[in-house]
């Protein structure tokens, strides 16, 4: 039998709804920053746009929506205890949009006191979350292969924060900690554990469960359930290995590390499109769609990163990080977190309803909370704004477009998700209301 | 005795057996019966039957089918 859901700890509905409500701004502020600056932004990885751009998205738009769908997730899949949900929501919600709004100008215009106040309220916001979230996993009596790689996640992310802030404080202390460990060691295991070991890896936790159960695919095959997250694991070990003294970036055995992480992730990518195909339902829904495109970016990029190892003609240029960054981002994380979005809000919007109006008061259909239609032309867009990032790398005369497309897709997102939370706001109040009348009922004449 | 009502979940997505369940509820005689199939263990329906005040009891079929037998209490 699968595993199963509990909503029974499910913190309020607030708690998930702030976070996932701010995430989709920020993918259409980092748009517009493509937009304005055009080509400029676009000349390398290491170009103040481009840094700008990758930390609104990696950290506002994916960070905040992975936090508050790991509150909800972790609560009901392990059944664990969050501490105190709504003050946690409360705390970390603004410092980690602080902390990314620093952080990205910090990069625009360069200024180190901004780095130092970024780091500063990363390290509050996430030092709080990782603490509830590592108490409620560790806690929890829950077993099985998702809670196991949920925790492998969490790790992962508190290595990235721990990177992350060393860097900040590196850049905001004029570079007087540069010494101690080489910038671009330091910088390649920050993205590789953040990608790597906190955003795939929550990725393929999430999907062992909700693959099977909402797409109604066969079970991933234990064996890969196993390898799959400890072989990630393994490899981002060895690859953090550039840390230690005297080793350094850029070293023979490191390609070879980085060969065995992308045959791990293509093989992921391969082995869910085959569970996809094997569906026992023909019609396909836009959750369905997100993680189909997700897993052919994922795959794309483990082919593109081989292209690049074979011809370093082509994977020498500067522009070569920026094919595999735009691949990974809106082409992986953004693909799943949206159709996630919409598969969790009319769910959540459906269940706590459900809880309020109970037998006598159902909520309307869980297919009315996002219009089907609407849904689709976003996802459109989406895979249009993907398909355009992708061309500007090629064409930097394209940024324009593409910047554009991308921010109107995550605009179109933000709108959808309104309105969902706007439609569970007019219910409750509807039941509250019916509630009410009902009881004043038996006391008139 | 009245035939159960059927509600076979075991190819739905999820909520969709959830939200047909709540549906019938509504509607369901006393003594009268409402069986589920499904692939798993309906955490959240069972929640919502505790508080709706129904009973029910679950019996694991051999090919891994959770069948749900529900009534008024």
């Amino acid at each position: 039998m699968q595993p199963t859901l509990s909503f029974e700890q499910a913190p309020p509905i607030s708690v998930p709804y702030r976070f996932f409500l701010t995430a989709p701004l920020f993918g259409a502020v980092a748009g517009l920053i493509l937009a304005w600056l055009g080509p400029a932004a676009l000349e390398s990885r290491w170009s103040p746009g481009a840094l700008a751009m990758t930390h609104l998205i990696v950290v506002d738009f994916m960070l905040q929506a992975m936090c508050g769908s790991l509150l909800q997730f972790v609560a009901v899949v392990a059944g664990a205890n969050i501490w105190r949900p709504r003050l946690v929501a409360a705390v970390v919600h603004p410092l980690i949009t602080a902390g990314a709004i620093f952080l990205a100008t910090a990069f625009l215009l360069e200024r180190q006191v901004l780095f130092l106040l970024a780091a500063l309220a990363f390290a509050l916001a996430l030092g709080l979350f990782l603490t509830v979230m590592a108490i409620a996993l560790l806690r929890t009596p829950a077993r099985g292969m998702s809670i196991y790689v949920l925790r492998l996640a969490v790790l992962g992310l508190l290595l990235t924060v721990v990177l992350g802030v060393t860097l900040a404080a590196t850049l905001g202390l004029h570079d007087s900690l540069q010494s101690v460990w080489s910038l671009l060691a330091l910088i390649n295991v920050h993205v590789a554990w953040g990608l790597g070991g906190w955003a795939l890896m929550l990725v393929i936790g999430v999907s062992f469960l909700v693959v099977p159960m909402f797409q109604l695919t066969p079970a991933y095959p234990v064996w890969l359930t196993r390898l799959v997250p400890a072989g990630l694991f393994l490899l981002l070990c060895l690859w953090s290995l550039q840390l230690l003294p005297g080793a350094g970036a850029a070293q023979a055995w490191q390609t070879g590390v980085m060969l065995a992480g992308m045959l791990l992730a293509g093989l992921y990518a391969v082995a869910t499109l085959w569970l996809q195909s094997r569906r026992r339902r023909r019609q396909a829904d836009v959750t369905f769609a997100f993680w189909r495109g997700a897993m052919l970016a994922l795959l794309a990029l483990s082919a593109s990163w081989l292209v690049f190892e074979v011809l370093p003609q082509l994977g020498s240029h500067a522009r070569a990080p920026l094919w595999l960054g735009v691949l990974a981002l809106p082409g992986v994380f953004l693909s799943v977190i949206m159709g996630m979005l919409y598969k969790i809000m009319p769910f959540l919007n459906w269940l706590h309803l459900q809880r309020l109006g109970g037998i006598a008061l159902p909520p309307p259909n869980m297919k009315q909370m996002i219009p089907e239609r609407a849904m689709r032309a976003q996802m459109r867009l989406h895979f249009a704004a993907l398909v355009l990032l992708l061309a500007a790398v090629l064409m930097p005369a394209l940024a324009l477009p593409a910047g554009l497309v991308f921010s109107a897709s995550c605009l179109w997102l933000e709108w959808n998700l309104i309105g969902a939370a706007r439609l569970y706001t007019r219910f409750r109040d509807r039941i509250r209301a019916a509630v009410a009348a009902a009881a004043q009922t038996p006391t008139q004449p | 005795m009245p035939e159960p009502r059927l509600i076979d979940g075991r190819d739905m997505e999820p909520p969709e057996p959830l939200e047909l369940a709540v549906a019938e509820l509504a509607t369901l005689a006393p003594g009268e019966e409402l069986v589920m199939l499904l692939h798993c263990e309906p955490l959240p329906l069972y929640a919502i039957l505790d508080r709706g005040g129904y009973r029910y009891r679950s019996e694991l079929r051999a090919d891994g089918t959770n069948e749900i037998h529900i009534q008024k209490a």
